[in-house]
């Protein structure tokens, strides 16, 4: 990944830029996140049911996700996390169906061809003291059965798409906090991922630093479907093709961030920008139906 | 990464400096992102007027500069000679972990514990208690260095095609191939017991019972879990030495132990025994070989 560019870059010598989005950043060829692919399925879950002990993370979801960036979002609890679990074949549902590009995860052998494919983040993730970034992401390679010729080319483009480079050879241990998250992100997408989970890649980074990653996803949706979960709705406004609320363990809205946006658009509240307010609207929304319902 | 890219004249013109400042500048900032524009650029340069001096100032760097230092500033490039090694290496060290930490710290300490107390304290119970101790060394290795509890890489390992019986195995190679011979080394240097006890058992009778018991842990994992596996087997195997020296009381620990290994490891039936323990294992794992990879109990 490159140094962030907060301003547009000026037309040169009259021909037209394509870079340049909304965001006023013009990294990573990004003017076409509007472009929303449909078609190609790669997540499909129906009657999804998640349950800890007693309490109920996801209640009868059913979602599907293309190729482009989903936003996943919604109040802590809500069951964001126990959604990626699943879909990273990490957590087994409760109940419902499951479908990972194409294959169901009953069998075997559709397990690991579809963990082959699969990039994943977790929420909070450790590290061996001793590795450094090249062998941390590349024992990641080793877990996920790269073929070894391929390996040392791939951790390499990985940690470089993260803008650590550089630090390739430190410790793990010697790098902040945000560097750990980056060397997270660079261990999810060593296999180029066909669905790339990412359970809050936002957090620990700063506000530079999330500038580039929202590039450097926006790059990524356009040859995979990514599902990011955040709090962080401007992550949303400015990478995701699709936003998913939930609320409660259920579907609460599901559209883009433009349409969440009008949602606030005739709101009531005056504070925060216009995605924040739609996010708001819809969740109050969800809550009043539901009350209603019961 | 973008579609566009600074035609021919305008990287010439950049390159030989007459192109008019504020393009320049633009172009700069294309460059910062553009590969391949930086690329040509640079090949314009060296094509210019500036090229011969600039090969001579390169050719300068390069004497000077330590080889060592060169082949560093190499390596983070694409296709560069391979940093990690070959097969081998990548296995050696995706092993590692397991035997990093407090359980080696723990077989060190077993292994040098038990020669202390045999010549510094003089202590004749302590080869019984080493060999009784053996078999579940490797047992506690695989418990510390797999599954949810203990790998704090096991959430990324779960969702990996190979996080599941490749990883277990990997680590449970390591762990034998380290704990095997220290501890029978350490069994060996110790003084064989005096003329009024019993011989015992020979050292390297633990062996087999420890890749027994190592392995029947590793079958119980796919039931019920990493953790409680391990600790089912080591706790079984510590009572099966214990209670019977508890319940008769009477003869002293060193002799009442050695008689209890004695009974487990020497002898043909026994040996035989665990043998054919181990190849019963090997056999339930390849069978439920598929069961390791639902790793939200391990």
């Amino acid at each position: 990944m490159n140094r962030p560019d907060t301003t547009a870059v000026p037309p040169l010598g009259g021909a037209a830029h394509p870079t340049g989005t909304p965001d006023g950043h013009g990294l990573g060829g990004s003017g076409d996140t509007a472009v929303r692919v449909s078609g190609d399925t790669a997540v499909r879950v129906s009657g999804l049911t998640v349950r800890h002990r007693r309490t109920t993370a996801l209640d009868g979801v059913d979602l599907d996700f293309g190729l482009g960036v989903h936003g996943l979002l919604g109040p802590n609890g809500a069951g964001k996390t126990s959604l990626v679990r699943v879909l990273a074949t990490v957590a087994r549902p409760t109940a419902g169906c499951v479908e990972l590009l194409g294959g169901d995860l009953r069998g075997h052998r559709e397990r690991v061809t579809v963990r082959r494919e699969l990039g994943y983040l977790p929420q909070d993730f450790g590290y061996y003291p001793g590795f450094t970034v090249r062998e941390f992401v590349a024992y990641v390679a080793w877990l996920k059965e790269l073929p070894g010729a391929e390996t040392d080319a791939a951790v390499e483009r990985a940690v470089t798409r993260v803008g650590l480079a550089d630090r390739i050879d430190a410790k793990v241990k010697t790098l902040s906090g945000g560097m750990i998250r980056r060397v997270g992100i660079a261990q999810a997408i060593v296999n180029d991922p066909r669905l790339l989970l990412l359970d809050e890649p936002t957090a620990g980074l700063d506000p530079e630093q999330r500038v580039e990653f929202r590039a450097l996803l926006r790059e990524l949706g356009r040859t995979a479907t990514v599902i990011v979960s955040t709090h962080l709705v401007e992550d949303v406004a400015a990478a995701c093709t699709e936003v998913t609320l939930l609320e409660a363990g259920r579907v609460a809205y599901r559209g883009t961030p433009g349409s969440l946006a009008a949602l606030g658009a005739d709101g009531h509240e005056s504070d925060g920008n216009a995605i924040e307010r739609g996010y708001t609207t819809a969740l109050r929304g969800h809550r009043a139906a539901t009350g209603a319902g019961r | 990464m973008t579609g566009w890219h600074a035609p021919d004249d305008l990287v010439t013109r950049y390159a030989d400096g007459s192109l008019a400042e504020t393009d320049a500048w633009s172009l700069d900032k294309h460059l910062e992102r553009c590969g391949r524009c930086a690329a040509r650029v640079s090949h314009a340069v060296r094509a210019g007027a500036a090229g011969p001096s600039l090969a001579a100032v390169r050719a300068g760097v390069l004497a000077a500069a330590p080889a060592p230092a060169r082949a560093r500033r190499t390596a983070p490039t694409p296709g560069a000679p391979r940093a990690l090694g070959g097969r081998f290496t990548r296995i050696l060290w995706a092993a590692g972990p397991a035997v990093r930490g407090t359980w080696a710290g723990s077989v060190v300490l077993v292994a040098l514990g038990a020669v202390a107390l045999a010549y510094g304290g003089g202590w004749a119970g302590a080869r019984p208690l080493l060999l009784a101790l053996a078999p579940v060394v490797p047992v506690a290795g695989v418990a510390l260095s797999y599954g949810r509890h203990s790998d704090p890489l096991h959430e990324i390992a779960a969702s990996a095609p190979g996080g599941g019986l490749r990883l277990l195995l990997t680590r449970t190679a390591a762990v034998l191939a380290v704990s095997a011979p220290s501890l029978t080394l350490a069994g060996l240097l110790l003084p064989s017991p005096g003329p009024r006890l019993p011989a015992g058992p020979a050292t390297a009778g633990w062996l087999l019972p420890g890749l027994a018991l190592t392995l029947a842990s590793l079958v119980l994992s796919g039931y019920l879990g990493c953790r409680t596996a391990t600790a089912v087997v080591g706790g079984g195997w510590l009572l099966a030495v214990s209670a019977p020296l508890l319940l008769s009381g009477g003869t002293g620990l060193t002799a009442g132990l050695t008689e209890q290994l004695s009974l487990y490891f020497t002898g043909a039936p026994s040996q035989g025994g665990w043998a054919a323990a181990t190849v019963l294992c090997a056999l339930l794992l390849a069978a439920r070989r598929t069961a390791y990879d639902r790793l939200e109990t391990m």
